[in-house]
């Protein structure tokens, strides 16, 4: 049996007193796209935030190809193996949108400007906006810097790619645009864990639905399961909510 | 009104200027580094070190210039064993005070760039320092120019305090001509109109870089 | 490093009754700046941003006139050449004043002050949401009471940070008073340490009567926002101190 990916054990996470995350834990493997839902604060960007280390928590663990997150003493080149795409995009606004994708292969990897150049336009070229190369990303539409902010962690070429609601921040005509790219890196066989509203994205993409709720998993089941026919109350009705808008 | 009292003595007036530009300079020239020292040390995970700074700035904060000089003019000389001269008390005293505004500065400067392009930095492999280094600060110096050049000007307001030891930068020599040729009125207001234009100028700068920063 | 201390000397006259004369000349001087430059200041803030353009090109000139010339070379200039530039009547009335000196201080501390404290009135007033502006015109509101009733308040709860901050900064400036011959804290402590030698009991003695000062005013202003506190509003952050 192969190891998965990212492997989370009975993680726990509180600040101060509130607790974010209650004892959770879920295997993601090579391959699989993961959709995390649930309503807000019910822990889904902080358990993202655990995988890479930008939060640390306080009991569990996580496993990034195999590679275990709370002992690690070299958490830059862990993260080198799990991407991450936030919401409000997060390019770097005084670097061109080729220097915000060349940046961390020379610092953190070591290539060369020309290797770094190449890569980052092969990726740019891949999400479809290698004409805006040299550009800031404030000329940039809303679409086109998500787009180049996920070009920018593809640039790494990570393991997995974990999403914080990527499209959550985005005008409504924008979404498509991201969720086709999401959705061909998820054809090409990226292993992905999506935390998303998305659920028309869920439905087509997505091989497991998790739903969460005060820091804990509530349900975890394949999609067609999940919509169908849902097990616990909460799920149904964040369902029944979320689609009777539709 | 006799303004030729004014022209008369120009070039003690322009040498008072320039001492007194002179003084501004070195003394931005010192605290500004010592400043960005202070700012990173308040924003260190150490809390001793936090504190420290934090101590620092808030003193110094709280007690006016004149009295920092007085005390750096008074007790360099017991501090080191001997006597030195009066320019190294007053730059003494011009670098610690101003080093903890401009360790204010710097400090809201990079805070005000925000934690998310910091876990944008980290979470693509970059160490802490380096995204410090190729994305907060290039963002954090943008964003502090108006304010640091602000701070510029009130540096050089600030040379004038050194009037009181007797150092003859610009306000020092005019009060010295004043008395001479008991022409006060001439001589004071031109003293005021030459940091006026300085200052204004300074001001303009300040708020150009305000606008550019709006991109 | 050689120095005898001699903390005891402080308790003893004549220097205690020196520094207690100089923190009471401190204080009520900083005072009657402080409150004279906020009737000015508020004065001219609302100068600014009226729909007069020349009211707005006074208060434009009034305030770039005493922020970009240093606050000593102001004291000279009120000391040395306004009284000359006054008429007689006026000049002989003022030199016949008890403390020229101190009123000198307090004019020239004011106005400096003032133009600061109009400047932040200013970025209040333009902080508050134009709706508030013209509902209170569209009740009936004449200007006047417009800004007396509805956005002076409403300004002046968001700038209780600057305008404590701004007592603070007056505190401070007394100092140079000292230049003009006002005998406040600094210039009573430079005084003992001119007669005794003991410069760092002395100037300790300015440098805590400026800092406990500070901690005082600063929990005031923080129970003071606690206390006006309008739900719902973000705080700005000054900077200032």
């Amino acid at each position: 049996m192969t190891q998965p990916i990212i492997q989370i054990k009975q993680v726990s996470l509180a600040f101060d007193q509130f607790k974010a995350l209650d004892g959770v834990s879920l295997s993601v493997n090579k391959g699989q796209c993961i959709v995390i839902c649930g309503p807000s604060g019910s822990g889904k960007s902080s358990l993202l935030r655990c995988i890479n280390g930008l939060e640390p928590f306080q009991s569990g663990d996580i496993w990034v190809d195999g590679v275990g997150v709370r002992g690690c003493k070299n958490l830059p080149a862990l993260r080198l193996s799990v991407g991450m795409v936030f919401q409000h995009f997060e390019l770097y606004p005084h670097m061109t949108v080729l220097e915000n994708l060349t940046l961390a292969p020379i610092k953190a990897k070591g290539m060369s400007q020309s290797e770094a150049k190449k890569l980052a336009m092969h990726y740019l070229d891949r999400v479809g906006i290698a004409d805006q190369a040299d550009k800031h990303p404030a000329r940039l539409s809303g679409g086109q810097q998500q787009r180049a902010a996920i070009a920018r962690s593809l640039t790494l070429e990570p393991k997995a790619m974990l999403f914080d609601e990527p499209t959550s921040a985005l005008d409504p005509e924008l979404i498509s645009e991201v969720l086709q790219v999401m959705r061909n890196l998820a054809k090409d066989g990226m292993t992905m864990l999506v935390v998303t509203h998305e659920m028309g994205f869920a439905r087509e993409v997505a091989d497991e639905i998790v739903f969460m709720d005060h820091g804990q998993i509530i349900e975890q089941a394949p999609v067609t399961t999940f919509f169908g026919a849902p097990r616990t109350e909460r799920a149904k009705d964040f369902l029944q909510k979320i689609l009777g808008k539709i | 009104m006799d303004w030729a009292v004014v022209t008369a003595n120009a070039p003690l007036l322009i040498k008072g200027l320039i001492t007194s530009l002179k003084l501004a300079a070195v003394a931005i020239a010192l605290s500004f580094p010592l400043g960005c020292l202070v700012a990173i040390g308040r924003l260190s995970h150490r809390a001793w070190l936090s504190m420290l700074c934090g101590g620092f700035v808030n003193v110094l904060r709280s007690n006016p210039l004149i009295l920092i000089l007085f005390w750096f003019y008074f007790l360099m000389p017991i501090l080191i064993g001997k006597s030195i001269n009066d320019l190294t008390s007053i730059l003494c005293a011009f670098v610690i005070f101003f080093g903890a505004y401009f360790g204010e500065i710097i400090r809201s400067g990079i805070q005000s760039v925000g934690h998310r392009q910091i876990q944008a930095g980290l979470s693509s492999g970059l160490s802490y320092r380096q995204t410090m280094q190729h994305i907060v600060l290039p963002q954090a110096i943008r964003a502090m120019l108006p304010a640091l050049t602000t701070q510029c000007i009130l540096v050089l307001q600030g040379t004038t305090v050194a009037y009181v030891v007797g150092y003859d930068e610009l306000l020092h020599t005019t009060a010295m001509i004043a008395e001479r040729t008991g022409r006060p009125t001439e001589m004071y207001l031109t003293v005021a109109l030459i940091y006026f234009l300085i200052c204004y100028g300074g001001s303009l700068v300040a708020r150009k870089f305000e606008k550019v920063q709006g991109r | 490093m050689r120095y005898e201390f001699n903390w005891g000397m402080l308790t003893q006259p004549p220097y205690s009754e020196w520094i207690i004369d100089g923190v009471w000349t401190t204080f009520h001087l900083a005072l009657i700046c402080w409150v004279l430059a906020l009737t000015l200041g508020i004065l001219i803030g609302v100068c600014r941003v009226t729909n007069s353009r020349i009211l707005r090109f006074f208060g434009t000139a009034y305030v770039e006139v005493f922020r970009n010339i240093p606050l000593l070379v102001q004291l000279f200039i009120w000391l040395f050449v306004i009284p000359q530039l006054l008429p007689e009547e006026f000049s002989s009335w003022w030199n016949r004043l008890d403390a020229v000196p101190y009123w000198t201080a307090v004019v020239g501390i004011s106005f400096y002050t003032s133009s600061r404290v109009a400047e932040q009135i200013r970025s209040a007033i333009m902080a508050i949401p134009q709706g508030q502006f013209k509902a209170a015109l569209s009740t009936g509101l004449t200007p006047f009471q417009m800004y007396r009733y509805v956005i002076m308040p409403y300004a002046l709860r968001i700038i209780i940070p600057a305008i404590t901050s701004e007592f603070l900064t007056t505190f401070k400036n007394t100092s140079l008073a000292l230049t003009i011959g006002v005998m406040e804290i600094t210039a009573t402590t430079r005084k003992i340490e001119a007669w005794s030698f003991r410069g760092i009991e002395a100037y300790a003695v300015a440098s805590l009567t400026y800092v406990l000062t500070t901690l005082l005013v600063i929990a005031l202003m923080t129970w003071l926002e606690k206390k006006y506190h309008i739900p719902g509003l973000i705080k700005r952050d000054t900077g200032h101190h």
